[in-house]
């Protein structure tokens, strides 16, 4: 199957799959780049320019890479993107602002990414063949929901960015049968449960270095649970203009993204309430990600109003595992006290 | 020794500026507005825009952007995020500023045609402020300017008036508004006219004094005052060009500057120009105020939309790299000065790609608008000598 490429969680994978074409998200590698230095500045985060190097070496073979409006160094990069690869390029836009404004804009923004689609793939998006990719995707995502209330996978999550539904589905399943063969887990009182928030982080070590200093993870990642969180229940309907409106609703729904302005604050109050019960809360934040680092101050003082105690971890690529340790144990004790 | 000859116009510019803070105290409605906001709606309603993009530049420009960057970097606001962004946050967290500190907002008006960044700023000096915040929403154009987008800002101005009509408490007038336009095309043409003086050769003015000379045209554009201050000023280098006057003696080198000025750095750069014979004729920058609003035909708000949409930052590199290849052809000059600016990513990501559509040599030099610790002086004296020596 040839794959079409996509950077933000807004990007309605549904369409590209309706095209007969795999939805692959392009992440980072825990690389340092070289060939990047000289297509970006070395004040863009990681995750943008260790994108580009993959795509500049040669390593992403898509047929085209859809570009979502979320941040500005993504904006600009479709751009470079374009003039550097044989790649064809598209631009959605998506509304910053969440209000009764954005369904109609982001439902036009659906079409013009769907006529786009089967350009590129020569096969139409019908009601069918949409349908069923909403189906399956809805599938995948309430299963990884499942599974992160028990315990997040972080290598798992990954393989749902980047292989086939199906695959995903397969070995969320086995997944699950282990988990109810192993017997009945002891409770931990020394398990300390932390809420951890951030940019993306496609590294599972840094993840499972987090547990391993004795926490049970809450998860608001954008490659964690940010990536199948969405707050709509409706059945899926019938018709092309009913299922373009079922989407645009999903994504306008998705957990919430500081890339967006939500009313009433809407962000913060979602992860406060996220927060109510943990026991920390870790900011795991691309250096140089500033609708990350724009929310970051007073969001922590919400969560020191509550008496969560924070820590903040900077990531640039690649990571110093060891330094990283040493934090998060420090942290740990910390909380002992 | 390069000389700097100062016009006798930023004088006049310093009362018009200083008279535009002192309103500020007394008004009883203000706003704070981005740069790139049509500010328009504000002024036919009688509310008073404050810049705290100004703010920033002015505070750069004072030498103290790292002074208040810090207030804001004590609350764990990284330094890595825009300088604009956290001189204004600190000094509003310090209390104070160059000019006493900006009177507190009534409402915030953030349009998202320049950056990202304006939108998470102003959320956080909502939170700060607990006052309204109004979001203008503009997508991005990439490649072609789609119907729906400025159906979309449209009706989001139809929001904005609503919003303004209940801060006031009274209704907007459209025949205000037509005048105030009016105005504002008047203001951007006076200003235009006085940045294209520096066709003339040698040029009577260079881009630093178009910098110091800014505020009026994004401040006050819509009330008569930059209209009488750019005709002024224009009169001043028509009798400089007269007198045969060069901003830059023996000018010999001829160069365009792209993006936000080195505000702290201003006269360093202009000293260094000058001593080597070359003019910074112009930049993109202050170029960018120019577009004009198309008012004449019956739908108002969407040619306001549609202005607004396309503004420089707003669109992809290949229409930025057209843009600039026209203003090297319009000012004549022989290279590009890029400034590789730290904090202002949508202006700086892809000037590596811009640079390769360029039809004269450029050099890119990395600094920060407002913090000084981001300037190697010895580093950006390197590159510019070599760069010059290429050009000779």
């Amino acid at each position: 199957m040839e794959k079409v490429g996509y950077f933000c969680t807004f990007t309605p994978k549904e369409l590209i799959r309706a095209a007969g074409f795999l939805p692959v998200r392009v992440l980072a590698r825990n690389d340092s780049v070289s060939l990047a230095n000289t297509h970006i500045q070395s004040y863009c985060c990681s995750q943008v320019r260790g994108s580009l190097e993959r795509m500049l070496n040669g390593e992403l073979r898509f047929q085209g890479v859809v570009f979502t409006r979320s941040c500005d160094s993504l904006m600009r990069l479709a751009d470079i993107w374009d003039r550097n690869s044989e790649m064809k390029v598209f631009s959605m836009e998506f509304p910053t602002k969440i209000d009764h404004r954005a369904k109609e804009f982001l439902i036009e923004e659906f079409y013009s990414l769907k006529e786009t689609l089967e350009n590129w793939s020569g096969r139409e998006i019908d009601e069918k063949n949409l349908s069923e990719s909403i189906r399956i995707y809805s599938e995948l995502e309430n299963l990884l929901k499942k599974l992160f209330e028990i315990e997040p996978d972080y290598h798992l999550i990954l393989n749902a960015e980047t292989e086939t539904p199906e695959e995903v589905i397969r070995l969320l399943r086995l997944r699950f049968e282990e988990i109810r063969s192993k017997k009945e887990r002891k409770k931990d009182d020394t398990i300390k449960k932390a809420l951890v928030t951030g940019s993306v982080c496609p590294i599972p070590e840094v993840m499972e270095l987090i547990r391993d200093t004795g926490f049970r993870i809450i998860d608001d990642l954008c490659t964690g649970s940010r990536f199948f969180t969405t707050f709509t229940k409706k059945k899926i309907p019938d018709t092309m203009d009913e299922l373009m409106d079922f989407l645009a609703e999903k994504y306008l729904k998705k957990a919430p993204c500081p890339t967006k302005n939500y009313p009433e604050d809407g962000r913060f109050k979602y992860l406060i309430e996220k927060a109510e019960d943990v026991d920390a809360v870790i900011f795991l934040l691309l250096k140089f990600c500033e609708p990350h680092f724009f929310d970051y101050p007073q969001l922590k003082e919400k969560f020191e109003e509550m008496g969560k105690k924070t820590l903040l971890i900077e990531l640039e690529f690649p990571i110093s595992t060891e330094q990283l340790r040493t934090r998060l144990e420090a942290f740990y004790e910390m909380l002992e006290e | 020794m390069g000389k700097i000859k100062k016009l006798n116009s930023t004088a006049r510019m310093r009362e018009i500026m200083l008279g535009y803070y002192f309103q500020g105290r007394q008004t009883e409605i203000n706003g704070w507005v981005t740069s790139g906001a049509p500010v328009e709606f504000l002024y036919a309603m009688d509310i008073y825009p404050v810049y705290p993009e100004n703010h920033g530049a002015l505070i750069g420009a004072s030498k103290l952007g790292t002074h208040f960057s810090s207030f804001a970097e004590e609350k764990g606001f990284s330094q890595d995020l825009c300088s604009y962004a956290r001189c204004d946050i600190g000094s509003v967290f310090a209390g104070t500023s160059p000019v006493g500190g900006l009177p507190k907002p009534d409402f915030l008006f953030a349009c998202n045609n320049i950056c990202n960044t304006v939108v998470k700023w102003y959320e956080v000096l909502s939170r700060i402020f607990k006052v309204p915040l109004f979001i203008l929403d503009i997508p991005f154009v990439r490649k072609e300017l789609k119907e729906s987008y400025v159906d979309y800002v449209e009706n989001q101005l139809y929001d904005f008036i609503d919003f303004l009509e209940k801060i006031k408490g009274e209704s907007f007038d459209e025949s205000r508004f037509r005048k105030v336009l009016k105005l504002s095309v008047e203001g951007v043409e006076s200003y235009r006219d006085v940045l294209h003086m520096g066709r003339n050769r040698p040029s009577p003015l260079t881009c630093f004094d178009a910098f110091l000379n800014m505020a009026p045209i994004v401040c006050l554009r819509g009330t008569q005052q930059p209209l009488e201050f750019y005709r002024s000023m224009k009169e001043e280098l028509d009798e400089r060009v007269k007198r045969g006057i060069a901003a830059v003696d023996d000018e010999k080198h001829r160069l365009l500057w792209d993006n936000i000025p080195v505000w702290y750095r201003l006269r360093w750069f202009s000293e260094f120009f000058a001593e080597r014979r070359t003019c910074m004729v112009a930049d993109t920058y202050t170029n960018a105020w120019t577009g004009l609003i198309k008012t004449g035909t019956g739908d108002l708000l969407g040619a306001v939309a549609e202005t607004y949409i396309g503004i420089y930052l707003n669109i992809g590199l290949e229409e930025m790299a057209e843009t600039i290849n026209k203003l090297i052809d319009l000012y004549d000059v022989d290279g590009v000065v890029i400034h590789s600016n730290r904090s202002c990513k949508p202006y700086s990501f892809g000037q590596y790609e811009i640079q390769k559509m360029l039809s004269v040599p450029s050099i890119v030099v990395e600094a920060d608008m407002t913090d000084q610790r981001a300037f190697s002086e010895a580093q950006i004296e390197q590159r510019l000598d070599a760069f010059l020596e290429i050009l000779d």
